[in-house]
């Protein structure tokens, strides 16, 4: 008895694992150019709110 | 003195096959055509070989040698090939040397430490900013561990071993000292005087490079300490700095790191990391040689202090101070380069921690919790896969870069780059940041700005030249007569080009990314001093370092075929 509940708990923990692994992967895979283009956009609307430069301006390395 | 065991046949093929398909998944845009440019990773079809690449003039040598190895690869294998090699056998070498190292008997845990290895949050960011070398070093770490342990062994032809391993580290200043470091505290002993002073003077030949390139430029050795503040460590999440070092993460870019890391839960996920990694410590101690343990303990303990110094109160002080009086002491501002000696044992110790826990568990049932092990870094991490989710991705260089580069050619001259700045922004590679192509497309001395903005912070770059022509232009002189022979602008870039530092010279070609100016009265070569003995010192190192690792190759294949 022990022992199958151990089985399931790990076989769920593992499978959980799996699916947040393959649907991680599968979200990247599908990534396009425009989710590129908007996740660069949000990244400049969140440095103008923070006060910050835009950094994606070709003087700035990078920002913190 | 013995050495783990290492894999058998059948656990090798899986490893590698392991390893390749993590390559695939985290490389898979660079199957397109073309060259991905991301920061500082920067290919071009055909680097020249310039003394700027060997032994820099005016700047610090921070990609000496690799540079000048580039060049002369680039020779005979186009760039985008070359940038393809580098980044896939960082990705399987760092994958299969985790899981060779591992001390073992059981397939899933050198899966576990493979996996787990290969998909660190360090080896995102140092991929997502560009950082190629240092992921040769970090693929190499776990080979000159094994090749150390050999040699402490004593075993016949380990140290011609050892040089191959740390050969691929030794291509950028840091991956050096990474190595020497690991081998120095693995090697040393009293009983092993002859192949610790062996190693030991191989290592410094293959650091050499870089050293004397350090010791022949004008740039001096120190620099400006506001980056210690731009580049310490940061919080990518609620639980700090020193939680995201701990995860091997914690880069000072944002746009380097991947999504997932500002999870609320990665910090739990990096403390159930730790306790593992705890629970293998045990195995790792007994199944090592004596003392092995306790000296890869020590390299991950300095990896991770030397990655904490700009955070750290009190040591932070220290490093500005040295970093504005101490000759190279530059090289520890972006101190989370070194975390790559911590993750080593750490992974190991993780990989061995899984299996003592499974170890009394029925069998099915372990390789169940092995297999979920092997899943929970790309679970925390998915956003790695695909080139950082689509962040990595070929482009063509226009076809303007070529013509520029012919006339160029044709006629010598120093190249200034405008506008002034280190990094570009270009339309044809959007959205990415890239450190300016320009010096490695023409076969020109080019001449770009060294400043670095992170954030509001400016860091001073080391080019005397360079600063002496940003305050002519500051104060609305031309660049003629300056000793430029060509000027190229650079479109796509926001800051302006005032045509008053144009004026006398004339426009040899005008195209959609690049306009090139010519300066008919400017010398054809434009120098402080002419190439000296210290370039030729700078040439003999290379060279003396070149020998070393073709005399170690040579020596290897002599003897009778090994697994790797």
């Amino acid at each position: 008895m022990r022992k199958a509940l151990t089985l399931l708990v790990s076989g769920l923990v593992a499978a959980l694992l799996g699916v947040l692994a393959l649907g991680g992967l599968a979200a990247a895979a599908t990534a396009s150019a425009a989710e590129a283009r908007d996740s660069a956009k949000s990244a400049r609307e969140a440095a103008q709110k923070a006060g910050k430069p835009d950094p994606f301006t070709p003087e700035i390395y990078g920002t913190r | 003195m013995s050495v783990p065991t290492g894999p058998t046949r059948r656990e090798r093929w899986l490893l590698y096959a392991v390893a390749a398909v993590v390559a695939a998944v985290v490389l898979a845009p660079l199957a397109a055509p073309g060259y991905a440019l991301l920061y500082d990773m920067v290919f071009v079809p055909r680097q020249p070989l310039t003394w700027q690449l060997v032994a820099p003039a005016d700047s610090l040598p921070r990609a000496v040698p690799m540079d000048a190895l580039v060049s002369l690869v680039t020779q005979v294998v186009p760039g985008w090939l070359v940038q393809r090699l580098a980044l896939g056998g960082a990705v399987v070498f760092a994958a299969v040397g985790a899981g060779y190292l591992v001390p073992t008997e059981r397939r899933a845990t050198r899966v576990v430490a493979a996996v787990g290895y290969a998909w660190t949050p360090y080896l995102a960011e140092r991929l997502l900013i560009g950082q190629w070398g240092l992921l040769l070093a970090y693929a190499a770490l776990p080979w000159i561990v094994r090749a150390a342990l050999r040699v402490r062994a004593g075993q016949p032809g380990a140290l011609p071993r050892l040089v191959l391993a740390a050969a691929p580290a030794a291509i950028t200043p840091t991956g050096g000292l990474l190595a020497f470091a690991a081998v120095a505290l693995l090697v040393a002993g009293r009983e092993r005087r002859r192949s610790t002073a062996l190693a030991m003077g191989a290592l410094l030949a293959l650091n050499a490079p870089w050293l004397v390139a350090a010791l022949v430029t004008g740039a001096g050795g120190t620099s400006d300490p506001a980056g210690v503040q731009a580049f310490a460590a940061r919080a990518e999440n609620w639980a700090g700095p020193l939680a995201a070092l701990a995860g091997t993460g914690g880069i000072w870019s944002a746009q380097a790191t991947p999504g997932s890391r500002a999870g609320a839960l990665v910090p739990l996920a990096t403390l159930v990391l730790l306790l593992v990694a705890a629970v293998g410590a045990g195995p790792l101690r007994r199944r090592l040689p004596a003392g092995v343990a306790l000296r890869l303990g020590v390299l991950a303990a300095g990896g991770l202090l030397l990655a904490a110094l700009g955070v750290l109160p009190g040591t932070a002080d220290a490093l500005r101070w040295a970093v504005l009086h101490v000759p190279g002491a530059g090289l520890l501002r972006d101190g989370q380069k070194f975390l790559a000696g911590y993750a080593l044992p750490l992974v190991l110790c993780a990989a061995l921690g899984v299996e003592r826990l499974v170890s009394r568990w029925d069998r099915d049932l372990a390789l169940l919790v092995l297999a979920g092990a092997a899943l929970l870094p790309v679970a925390v991490m998915p956003d790695l896969a695909f080139g950082g989710a689509g962040r990595l991705r070929p482009v063509s260089y226009p076809a303007d870069w070529r013509l520029v580069a012919a006339v160029t050619a044709e006629e010598p001259g120093v190249v200034l780059a405008l506008p002034l700045s280190a990094y570009r922004a270009y339309p044809w590679n959007p959205d990415r940041m890239v450190l300016d192509p320009l010096p490695r497309y023409l076969s020109a001395e080019v001449l770009t700005d060294d400043t670095l903005r992170v954030g509001d912070v400016t860091v001073a770059g080391e080019n005397p030249r360079i600063r002496e022509l940003r305050r002519l232009l500051r104060d609305g002189r031309p660049v003629a007569g300056t000793g430029v022979r060509w000027v190229v602008v650079q479109r796509g870039s926001t800051e302006a080009v005032d045509p008053a530092w144009l004026a006398g010279l004339e426009k040899v070609h005008e195209g959609p990314a690049l306009t090139l100016y010519r300066d008919p009265n400017a010398p054809p070569v434009w120098r402080r001093s002419p190439p000296g003995p210290g370039r030729w010192a700078a040439v003999g190192a290379f060279t003396g370092a070149l020998l070393v690792v073709a005399f170690a190759a040579l020596s290897v294949l002599r003897r009778r075929p090994t697994p790797w």
